[in-house]
């Protein structure tokens, strides 16, 4: 019993850093080529900044809001876990 | 009155960022509990204010002109993500906030978003019909 709560502990807080890893990777991706065309665009026509940085600011935002999400399921997987509160009075029995 | 495209679309996703956030809270404070509607309002102000302040880096960041300041906006980027993700970890860990209201709340954004471009679709489309 002891170990089935352990081995569940440790898969959340892997999940947790599995999870943040690939969101962080997929939404770095999107914003550097978000950001490299932004640029381009801004290098041939200066004059468009304007326009490109508020159509970037709405794409860089919407993508930006997905590593927040996986931030938060990440956090809750680590300290707020629906079933955080069984797993540790199983640990805590068995321990006692 | 004349504004372009993208001016009008941004002034959209401002005011419909406020109006959902201010129309979720006022549905949370009267129809849930208390830590679900704390979420809805932190995570709501978390996501609106992180918004604005993206959209001032940017402006600032991407200004050709000479002597627009554009410095440290590495640096100002990740002082904000890092706050925004030490504020979401204190509300988890010391459990001032319902994860799921702190989710709903977070969704403003992209529920302003959303809307502002369906209001943006309807009067492109209404303007193409005349």
């Amino acid at each position: 019993m002891e170990a089935t709560a352990l081995s569940f502990f440790i898969a959340a807080v892997t999940a947790a850093g599995f999870g943040i890893a690939i969101a962080a990777f997929g939404c770095g991706i999107a914003q550097g080529i978000g950001l490299k065309a932004a640029v381009e665009g801004i290098a041939r026509n200066p004059e468009a900044s304007g326009k490109i940085t508020t159509t970037m600011l709405i794409g860089l935002a919407m993508i930006e809001s997905l590593a927040i999400y996986a931030l938060v399921v990440a956090l809750i997987l680590i300290f707020a876990h629906p079933q955080a509160g069984a797993i540790a009075a199983l640990l805590g029995g068995a321990g006692h | 009155m004349n504004d372009s495209l993208e001016e009008r679309l941004v002034k959209h996703v401002v005011y419909a960022n406020w109006a959902i956030f201010v129309l979720a809270s006022s549905v949370g404070l009267y129809l849930t509990p208390a830590p679900f509607a704390m979420g809805i309002i932190c995570g709501g102000l978390i996501t609106v204010v992180n918004f604005h302040l993206l959209s001032r880096t940017l402006q600032s960041a991407l200004d050709p002109r000479p002597g627009a300041g554009n410095g440290a906006v590495v640096g100002k980027y990740y002082l904000r993500f890092l706050v925004s993700g030490a504020l979401i970890l204190a509300l988890l860990v010391f459990k001032i906030v319902h994860p799921i209201g702190l989710f709903v709340g977070l969704s403003v954004v992209v529920a302003g978003i959303l809307m502002a471009l369906i209001l943006e679709l309807k009067y492109v489309f209404s303007k193409e019909a005349r």
